[in-house]
């Protein structure tokens, strides 16, 4: 297909996959999940995808989690046809259909819709077997090892602690963040280690200090831009290029060519000179084929066919307004007449008869009549000149049906005529000048396949960029350079240097070609000179923190301080959180417990004014 | 925690005689659950939406935190210090001049002629991207 173009060299053409989701089978638990201790439960609950797995003991650390699906849901197409409740994930098959319809538990990286929350979790357990084997009592008899946001809001994890707990009945949870499993994942594990965590997911990017195996939270930033502003931003570049392809540069073909396609320049400066050059350009553009659609072709002829019915239009109302001056032409002459028969009355004497006449007339005096007489002959002497023209305009204009400038200037006079007699005048003005505009922008299609083509230059740099400099998009926090500057030196110069020596990158957003050698070139500029350090890539940044996540969990299965329990839940409220080496920093304040509608009002009344009381005072 | 009726997730796992296709009872969660937290609102059965990350923020701020604990909002990069460097709207090359008319950032002749030949949906649809609409006409 790429090879048949009449352009002869096909370089650098690439079709794009779509590819489809297959849904996910419904999972035997298996031996795994069935051991003495009952097995942990392991989800990592991001905002791009949602993994889930068993966490199982013994020599083989296991493979992939078994279930990998995106955080989403929707119901069927079609409004609610009975029956199918909303699907999720990989039951969706392919997101463009649905796109106006999905519907995700989180915004940015925090889960606020739990109702949702709990339809992603139904799915998981369901697919991986997950059944309760005691009693009749509907519940997970798992602990449960959970990834939240960076310092997320109490009431967040409050929430979401009801849900763990009293819907699913959950003996113990753990909650962690997911870049602190990844750090776990890749580091010895015997070793209290500290460095620097740069961690870049689909929608924000974390830099995380780990000061003696501890995340050291007060010096943690957040910049709030990641794969999906990204994947947004060069839809919209693409978008403006291509006008003509608007519905088919979806969003899914952007994370296409952002995973594919797209690469972080070491020196983004001197890269753009690169791509100024014309034959580097042609040897690193990539043009996404897109599938052929013959509407395409059609729509390039409606901007002149928009003029042909704009020419139509002018002609009817033309027609209508020459027309309507006939009418009036032949009123007035009538009236003429009498008034001139009138006159002759008054001419040949019969006096009474004309006064009579006069009287009719509802005139005083033969001098009103007289020049009424005389107006009313001019009127009709031009409207007789006006028709004149006009028909002649008229047939100029038939005989000459294509839409060009010439044409136009012949039109505007008669336009400026038909503006005493009629209301159209606000379309006329406007139309005018629109007339003009798309004749010079309509190319002629040559070559089919090229027009289906987007070509991505300097696009495949741009993207990813903005995570170093938010202000392509306009938004002023500072990059991911600026921020780590910032948050080094809000160090004592030996702890600096302490952290840059294992400095971690994880996270999806993190995987573009030439990402590493770009931080090692900013930490380049702006370290001492002749100071060292130390950038490593997670091994699989994507999948790393769930790993972590399990190996965490089967390190620590039977150390009680790190995990949540019911009886804890219950007496701490949902915000409580228990510390370890990969969790957010507790602070101890205690939100009012959400109590039912009706009584919530009251509730939170008092509840805080409780908590203001026992929980320190205010600055 | 009753309320069965309201939650609009139960009666999928309720089984009341008829089985529909998708409303078997799921064994590992319990049926009669209710978020509490479903409606944040003082409204009773009308609002039932659930707060957006803003109100969470909101609602957290009047927290009473201590000046160095670390929470959502305090975790947040501060602005860049720097000047933003200037990019082509058009080719994302380094832009040195700016359309007066309608204030779209061009590198080349070529460029500018594309710019002043675009329709205006297209250049306002540049300048949103940049956030650099201007509110005041």
């Amino acid at each position: 297909m790429a090879a048949a173009t009449a352009a002869g060299l096909a370089t650098n053409v690439f079709p794009f996959r779509d590819a489809r989701a297959a849904p996910d089978p419904v999972l035997e638990a298996g031996p795994v999940a069935h051991g003495s201790l009952p097995v942990p439960l392991v989800l990592d609950n991001g905002s791009f995808q949602a993994r889930a797995g068993w966490a199982c003991p013994g020599p083989d650390p296991g493979p992939e989690p078994r279930l990998q699906f995106r955080a989403v849901c929707a119901r069927g197409r079609g409004g609610a046809r009975g029956g199918a409740g909303p699907q999720v994930g990989n039951a969706l098959g392919s997101l463009e259909p649905l796109r106006w319809m999905l519907r995700s538990p989180f915004d940015r990286n925090v889960p606020v819709n739990l109702e949702l929350q709990e339809l992603l979790l139904d799915y998981s357990f369901q697919h991986l077997g997950v059944s309760s084997q005691v009693t009749g009592e509907g519940c997970v008899d798992h602990p449960i090892v959970l990834t939240e946001a960076v310092c997320t809001p109490l009431y967040s994890r409050q929430m979401m602690s009801e849900l763990l707990f009293e819907c699913y009945g959950i003996p113990k949870v753990a909650y962690g963040i997911d870049s602190l499993f990844s750090f776990y994942h890749n580091n010895p594990k015997n070793m209290i280690s500290s460095g620097l965590i740069i961690s870049s997911g689909y929608q924000c990017t974390h830099i995380l200090p780990i000061l003696e195996g501890r995340l050291d939270a007060r010096n943690c930033k957040r910049i709030n831009l990641g794969g999906s502003q990204a994947a947004g931003y060069l839809q919209r570049l693409l978008q403006l290029k291509y006008p003509g392809h608007l519905a088919a540069i979806t969003l899914s073909r952007m994370e296409e060519i952002l995973h594919e396609h797209s690469y972080i320049a070491e020196d983004y400066v001197e890269e753009l000179q690169k791509w100024r050059c014309p034959d580097y350009y042609e040897n690193n553009v990539h043009k996404m084929q897109l599938p052929f659609s013959s509407k395409l072709l059609g729509s390039t002829l409606t901007s002149e066919e928009k003029q042909e019915r704009r020419q139509q239009q002018l002609r009817r109302l033309q027609e209508l307004n020459a027309r309507r001056r006939e009418e009036k032409l032949q009123l007035d002459q009538e009236r003429l007449d009498r008034l001139l028969y009138v006159q002759e009355l008054l001419e040949d004497g019969q006096m009474d008869q004309f006064h009579k006449a006069l009287i009719e007339l509802n005139m005083d005096s033969p001098e009103e009549l007289q020049s009424y007489i005389q107006k009313l002959s001019a009127a009709v002497e031009q409207a007789k000149q006006k028709i004149l023209q006009a028909e002649v305009s008229l047939e100029v204009d038939v005989v000459d049906s294509k839409p060009e400038t010439p044409d136009l200037e012949q039109l505007e006079p008669s336009l400026e005529d038909v503006e005493n007699i009629n209301d159209f005048e606000p379309l006329f003005s406007e139309e005018t000048p629109e007339v003009e505009k798309p004749v010079a922008t309509v190319q002629p299609v040559f070559n089919l396949a090229a027009y289906h083509q987007l070509f991505v230059g300097t696009e495949r740099i741009r993207a990813p960029e903005i995570i170093f400099q938010p202000s392509l998009i306009g938004e002023e926090q500072a990059g991911i350079a600026e921020t780590l500057q910032y948050i080094l030196d809000r160090y004592p110069k030996d702890v600096q240097e302490l952290l840059v020596q294992n400095v971690l990158l994880t996270g999806g957003n993190m995987m573009y070609p030439g990402m590493k050698v770009r931080i090692e070139k900013e930490l380049l500029e702006m370290r001492p000179f002749q100071s060292s350090f130390q950038v490593q890539l997670a091994a699989n940044p994507v999948l790393d923190a769930w790993y972590g996540a399990r190996d965490w969990a089967l390190d620590h299965l039977d150390n009680e301080d790190v995990w949540i329990t019911r009886k804890d839940y219950e007496e701490k409220g949902g915000g409580y959180l228990r510390e370890h080496c990969a969790s957010n920093v507790y602070v101890p304040i205690r939100l009012p417990k959400q109590a039912s509608r009706s009584a919530e009002a009251q509730a939170s009344g008092k509840g805080s004014g409780a908590s203001g009381g026992g929980a320190g005072e205010q600055a | 925690m009753d309320g069965v009726s309201e939650n609009k997730m139960v009666p999928s796992d309720f089984s009341t005689g008829p089985m529909e296709k998708a409303a078997k009872p799921l064994p590992f969660k319990d049926p009669n659950f209710v978020h509490s937290g479903h409606g944040g609102a003082v409204a009773g059965k009308k609002n039932r939406t659930w707060k957006n990350l803003k109100q969470i923020l909101a609602s957290e701020r009047a927290l009473p935190w201590q000046l160095n604990d670390p929470n959502y909002f305090s975790i947040d990069a501060p602005p860049s210090f720097k000047p933003a460097k200037k990019y082509s709207d058009v080719s994302g090359l380094l832009a040195n001049y700016t359309d007066p008319q309608s204030k779209l950032r061009f590198s080349t002749i070529e460029e500018f002629s594309y710019i002043r030949r675009l329709p205006s949906d297209v250049v306002t649809g540049y300048l949103a991207l940049r956030k650099a609409t201007s509110i005041v006409p």
